[in-house]
């Protein structure tokens, strides 16, 4: 067992040194890694963020019904009326024509080119309009409550706010396997990347490697500090990809504060997120590790075959 | 110690290179192995290192069988070799005392324990005062000797040579018989490869010459009108043994 803790610890020394040794390119190869570890985190955090948006938008539906220009006050008053039977409808409030137009021109007094517009307009271009708020808010119930509001006579639109809502997570889950698929194929060029770089290692080494089996040390042995090699490029590599994260976050936070606060809303990316912080360090060591591992078997082999030339007849 | 019975050994697309070899060599011997280029001296030395397997036949060291040892044990039983190659295959990117502790890093021996085997092998080959300096900046006789501390470090019980020598002139090559003398002096088996006939006529060892994969001579020298008679008939007793 101490045996085996240190032949670990001293190929781990012996990996420490030589990127020691070599610190610009190890440097390099552990930014390459962090930095295709951190282009899908970001991507997820992005789409993380937007999804718990619109979650928390959806809960907010609102149907707007707005009815036709012609409406008399007693058709009015018989939709009002079917609302109030209608057991799906939490609540709902009438804002009528003349109301909508005054709300306009108050809104509009701020720009000066908007109210020129409406007083150009003349007369009043607003239906009048029911807001309803719907008992359930599951998609299904709200598209049916939407359907029967529609039908009622003289009914102009009836509009279900979370329309757009929806196309957006719609969106969110299309964006998520895109980055499910741009994740796995930078994971591919990562594994190629650190098996090349291991792969050249083992050709400057081959000497070594060569003497070493014919002095009687195992595959392990032989193995060993390689793998140690890759796991720790993942390693650095990964720690590299948190950094950026962090970095990148904070300076956009700086932004969506801004932006949020124009909403008068809370809204901030999560800086610290743990668990993807983890995730993308052991990623990253696992597939340093399975990086290094194809390439010191396959150089293996090929060292075990020329070894044999090693006495001249 | 070693036992060879009925080898023959054929490469995938060639003839065989040796054919029904049998031999025995005792633990503390000093044997050469002689033949000409392609006679089969590495493919002989190769299966004594378990660095080949026989095609048919037994090879027997330190009573295992190398063709039912697994792949995985095969490291274990090379630690019982010190290796020593003609182009001495020594590591050009460290320096001497690096050179040299590699077996010792194998075999998992470290810290003063090693430094201390490491200086009492360069001691041995007459190199503990280069401890520091790189294999390239040695001649070629005292990269040789440096090949031979790293082949020892590890208190090996067989000395596989393989034409220590070839690349030597004779005072240099002296010197490396000396070394391999005193270590046979004190219970290491050598077996050394060698086309160097005067190299060892003076000897009074047992050579195994090999002729097409045969082993055609199984006694010492007898060319030498000077070799000693009671030597050479311990020698004969020895084979028949």
């Amino acid at each position: 067992m101490s045996h085996w803790l240190n032949h670990q610890l001293q190929a781990i020394k012996l990996v420490l040194s030589r990127m020691r040794a070599n610190l610009l390119s190890s440097f390099m190869i552990c930014l390459v890694v962090g930095v295709a570890m951190c282009l899908p985190s970001l991507f997820y955090i992005g789409v993380d963020h937007l999804s718990k948006l619109t979650d928390h938008m959806q809960n907010e539906t609102e149907i707007s019904l707005f009815l036709k220009l012609d409406v008399s006050h007693d058709t009015i008053s018989e939709i009002d009326a079917l609302l109030a039977k209608n057991p799906a409808i939490k609540q709902y409030h009438l804002v009528t024509k003349d109301e909508a137009w005054q709300q306009l021109q108050e809104k509009s007094k701020s720009s000066p080119a908007v109210s020129d517009a409406i007083n150009q307009l003349g007369k009043n271009p607003l239906p009048d309009a029911f807001f309803i708020q719907a008992k359930s808010v599951a998609p299904d119930d709200l598209a049916s409550l939407k359907a029967s509001l529609q039908s009622i006579p003289g009914v102009e639109q009836a509009l279900l706010n979370t329309d757009w809502a929806k196309r957006l997570a719609t969106l969110i889950t299309l964006s998520k396997k895109l980055i499910l698929f741009i994740t796995i194929l930078l994971a591919i060029v990562l594994l190629v990347i650190i098996g090349n770089t291991v792969r050249m290692q083992i050709l400057t080494q081959q000497d070594e490697i060569e003497v070493s089996y014919l002095i009687g040390a195992t595959s392990s042995f032989i193995r060993t500090p390689f793998l140690y090699a890759g796991i720790l490029y993942g390693l650095f590599g990964g720690l590299f990809a948190v950094l950026m994260i962090l970095g990148i976050t904070q300076i956009f936070n700086y932004s969506i504060t801004d932006l949020s606060n124009l909403y008068s809303s809370d809204f901030r990316l999560t800086l610290f997120n743990g668990s993807l912080f983890l995730a993308v360090i052991s990623a990253a060591i696992l597939i340093g590790w399975l990086g290094s591992y194809l390439a010191v078997t396959h150089a293996i082999t090929s060292i075990t075959q020329l070894q044999k030339m090693v006495f001249h007849d | 110690m070693i036992k060879f019975d009925q080898v023959t050994k054929r490469y995938p697309g060639s003839d065989e290179v040796l054919k029904n070899v049998n031999l025995h060599i005792e633990a503390g011997e000093f044997v050469f192995v002689t033949g000409h280029s392609g006679a089969g001296k590495s493919t002989l030395l190769k299966l004594i290192a378990a660095i080949e397997r026989p095609t048919s036949g037994t090879v027997l060291i330190a009573n295992q069988n190398v063709s039912q040892l697994k792949s995985s044990a095969i490291p274990f039983l090379r630690r019982r070799f010190g290796l020593i190659f003609q182009d001495h295959k020594l590591l050009y990117d460290r320096n001497c005392f690096e050179n040299v502790i590699l077996p010792l890093r194998i075999n998992g021996v470290s810290g003063n324990e090693a430094a201390k085997r490491v200086r009492a092998a360069l001691d041995k080959v007459g190199l503990l005062h280069k401890e520091k300096a790189m294999p390239i900046t040695l001649s070629g006789g005292e990269q040789q000797r440096l090949a031979i501390a790293r082949a020892v470090v590890s208190r090996p019980s067989i000395l596989i040579a393989d034409e220590p020598t070839g690349n030597l002139d004779a005072s240099y090559a002296a010197d490396i018989m000396a070394i391999f003398y005193a270590f046979n002096q004190v219970g290491v088996t050598v077996i050394m490869a060698t086309h160097d006939a005067l190299g060892m006529s003076a000897t009074q060892n047992r050579v195994l010459h090999l002729d097409q994969g045969k082993l055609t001579q199984h006694t010492p020298t007898l060319t030498d009108p000077k070799q000693d008679i009671g030597q050479s008939e311990s020698n004969i007793e020895k084979i028949a043994s």
